[in-house]
């Protein structure tokens, strides 16, 4: 072979060679752009969960009927939604994670994926096997199965194109968050709270799957990728460095490699700062007895620059978890008055019961509020240290092992999960849907066994007491100042994530099955019963001129799991099952997607 | 003849099984003792605590009355106790039982996690939080 041919051979591989560096952005922020689309499971990069369709409004929402339906042919529950990108509506099921694209022409299925996956995957899923949605970006769609694997899959086809594993089922690691695509990047996280995983995101190139940087959420500070003298925290009223050691100073010995803190909600991504933003889980165990100190970065919003991995600024919401309290919730972007300011803010719903407002940009804390007023393990959050002031009646680490803390409000399941909230850009308000739950909580000494569970907690949930008697409450929620402006009673927890419109109209699913539709002062306009409980999250589009609004049903999930397990019998008030056993006289499982539109005149 | 096998091999698994735990040695003796539905021996104690550090309400209810995982207040009615010991050890994987050999919480406490359950599922012992007898 000549010199040349071997040189003209080699060109492809140069190109190759030289390709990360010019890695083109994906198309998915524009896609987001065209309200047609609904191209990321929240809608956009900043996870606002808004649309700016408007042809379904205040005044004719009470018309909307079922335009087709579509059956997973999955039971257990049924979290996250559909996406559509011009002709064509992606939609995933629980484990074993089917993958469907369906023509929205004709609703026929254009190509059908699913998973070979190993089934001991199941007893290592915390609550119930859900999985929150596919993502999509430059005709790819990535799914996220339980057992750890990234997958991208030719959106035309269906056909794999790489695969890679984030994690290993039999340490406890296992996967239900959706991927996100920011930018050139997919990211994706770790479950594994109650199985002493040590929490982590990674990113992946998106054309190869290839790992480019993997930041941990305890450890040393290289791991973390953290820089002691330039990542900030909030300190005594103002930022400052976290200093060397930061996670390693507040774990007793080696705890912090069974640490938890894992990341599993919903990341945002702001192009104007190149910052990705996402929340840690829980420490491991449930005990807080056997991990004195802090416990850090569980529980912490963190802010990382996308490219590098490295961490701009932190703050811990929760130190020292002592409740179970995950701040794995959203990360919702949003350009608000603060006290009268303008900000670019970061909104956050904490499973600890206060709604957060920081500046993005720098990490500043500016409101910390209770958004439900039962509201009562700490009495405020002191805003120069940022820290939770925990009343002492329900510290379950001064009430120690074997005792039972009783009245914590909220329960472990927070006064909000996972479901995520929207902002709506035209009211500049929050809508959000909650859990109206307290508990009483009894820790105990665990031992660690790799890939057993690890949680030492007994727990016992029910409504709040003397309230509504409800086990929920869908808000609306000022993040400006850090108030309720107004609050919707519910029978049971508000498990779906919502829905607002620039038709003036909001959209949430509840645990007996109803989709639902209010105005913007939270007065209900229409509601139909699905199929199954709702713990989707409501999407809309647009199609040949015609709005859209779809949701998965499909009971399940940690307030459903009773019932997605085929428990009927209540026992008294032991675990989420007890105040939710009521929902067996409502709904039965069974995965399906019901889509709504106004009828043709 | 035939009955008195059959009467000496009882004395014998139990001699295996029970005795070994240190339970009582009758094969028609509940393997766990309680009262007012409870207040329990130990050993029963122990198995309690066994159940709850692995965190098998997760799939088998609080109650026992199953959830993902069977009633185990049901099973225990039909399994033997050497097939109980071999299920929770070896487990059910292709079912979503998890092996527990490799805790030592579990294969040390194996005998009283079984009379502990076996006392929920003849109703003997209640659900929830047990205590020791005389404490």
């Amino acid at each position: 072979m000549s010199l040349i041919l071997r040189l003209m051979r080699c060109w492809p591989c140069l190109l190759l060679a030289a390709a990360p560096a010019l890695a083109a952005d994906s198309d998915v922020e524009k896609l987001t752009k065209d309200p047609k689309n609904w191209a990321m499971q929240s809608g956009d990069l900043a996870n606002n969960r808004y649309s700016e369709l408007k042809q379904i409004t205040s005044k004719n929402a009470k018309n909307l009927q079922v335009a087709w339906t579509f059956s997973t042919g999955v039971l257990r529950g049924h979290e996250g939604g559909p996406l559509v990108i011009g002709d064509t509506l992606y939609i995933h099921s629980p484990f074993p994670n089917k993958v469907f694209a369906l023509s929205l022409e004709d609703q026929s299925i254009r190509w059908k994926y699913e998973p070979k996956q190993d089934p001991t995957v199941i007893p290592v899923m915390c609550c119930d096997t859900v999985n929150r949605g596919v993502a999509y970006a430059n005709g790819k769609i990535f799914l996220q199965q339980a057992d750890t694997t990234l997958v991208a899959l030719d959106a035309k086809t269906g056909a794999e194109l790489w695969k890679v594993k984030v994690g290993d089922p039999k340490l406890g690691e296992t996967t239900t968050n959706t991927p996100h695509v920011f930018k050139d990047k997919v990211l994706t996280g770790i479950s594994g709270g109650e199985f002493g995983v040590r929490g982590r995101i990674t990113a992946h190139d998106m054309n190869t799957g290839k790992v480019l940087w993997k930041a941990y959420s305890t450890g040393p500070d290289n791991e973390l990728l953290v820089d002691p003298q330039t990542t900030m925290t909030w300190t005594d009223g103002k930022m400052a460095p976290i200093g060397a050691d930061s996670s390693l100073k507040t774990w007793k010995g080696d705890q912090w490699k069974l640490g938890g803190g894992t990341t599993w909600g919903w990341y945002s991504y702001d192009p104007a700062t190149n910052l990705v933003y996402y929340g840690t889980g829980n420490p491991s165990t449930w005990n807080p007895r056997q991990r004195p100190g802090d416990n850090k970065w569980s529980m912490t919003i963190f802010a990382r620059d996308l490219d590098t991995g490295k961490a701009k600024w932190v703050y811990q919401m929760t130190p020292h978890d002592e409740w179970d309290y995950d701040g794995v919730n959203e990360m919702i972007l949003a350009d608000i008055k603060v006290k009268g300011t303008p900000r670019k803010a970061l909104v956050h719903f904490d499973r600890n019961g206060f709604g957060y407002t920081l500046d993005r940009v720098t990490g500043e804390l500016l409101v910390a509020e209770k958004f439900d007023p039962k509201v009562n393990w700490a009495t405020h959050v002191d805003m120069k240290t940022g820290r939770p002031q925990v009343v002492d009646k329900y510290s379950t680490d001064k009430n120690g092992p074997d005792t039972n803390s009783k009245g914590i409000c909220p329960s472990a399941l927070g006064t909000k999960d996972q479901q995520p909230a929207s902002y709506n850009r035209k009211t500049g308000l929050f809508y959000v849907p909650t859990n109206h739950v307290c508990m009483d909580y009894e820790p105990f000494q665990v031992e660690y066994t790799a890939g057993q569970p690890y949680v030492g907690s007994t727990l016992s949930m029910y409504a709040a007491p003397d309230s509504h008697g409800g086990l929920g409450n869908f808000i609306a929620w000022d993040a400006g100042t850090g108030k309720i402006v107004w609050s919707k009673p519910e029978k049971f927890s508000v498990w779906s994530g919502a829905l607002s419109t620039a038709g003036d109209v909001v959209f949430y699913g509840t645990l007996e099955g109803y989709l639902k539709a209010v105005d913007l002062q939270g007065k209900e306009l229409w509601k139909f019963k699905t199929p199954s409980g709702i713990i989707g999250n409501v999407h809309t589009w647009e199609y040949k001129g015609k709005q859209y609004v779809g949701v998965l049903s499909g009971i399940g999930g940690w307030a459903g799991i009773g019932l997605a397990a085929g428990l009927t019998k209540g026992t008294e008030g032991l675990g989420a099952v007890g105040g939710y056993k009521d929902l067996a006289k409502y709904t039965e499982l069974g995965g399906v997607l019901t889509v709504f539109a106004l009828p043709d005149r | 003849m035939k009955r008195y096998v059959k009467q000496w091999c009882l004395v014998a698994c139990c001699l295996a099984a029970d005795c070994l735990a240190g339970l009582p040695a009758l094969a028609d003796t509940p393997p766990y003792q309680v009262a007012e539905g409870n207040k329990v021996d130990p050993h029963t104690l122990t198995g309690w605590r066994t159940w709850r550090a692995m965190a098998c309400e997760r799939c088998h209810g609080a109650a026992q009355e199953g959830m993902v995982g069977p009633s185990l207040v049901d099973s225990l009615k039909v399994l033997t106790k050497e097939q109980f010991k071999a299920t929770v050890l070896q487990g059910r994987v292709d079912k979503g039982m998890p092996n527990f050999d490799g805790s030592k919480m579990v294969t040390e406490n194996i005998d009283y996690l079984y009379a502990y359950l076996k006392g929920r599922s003849d109703g003997a012992i209640q659900p929830g939080r047990l205590q020791e007898m005389g404490k």
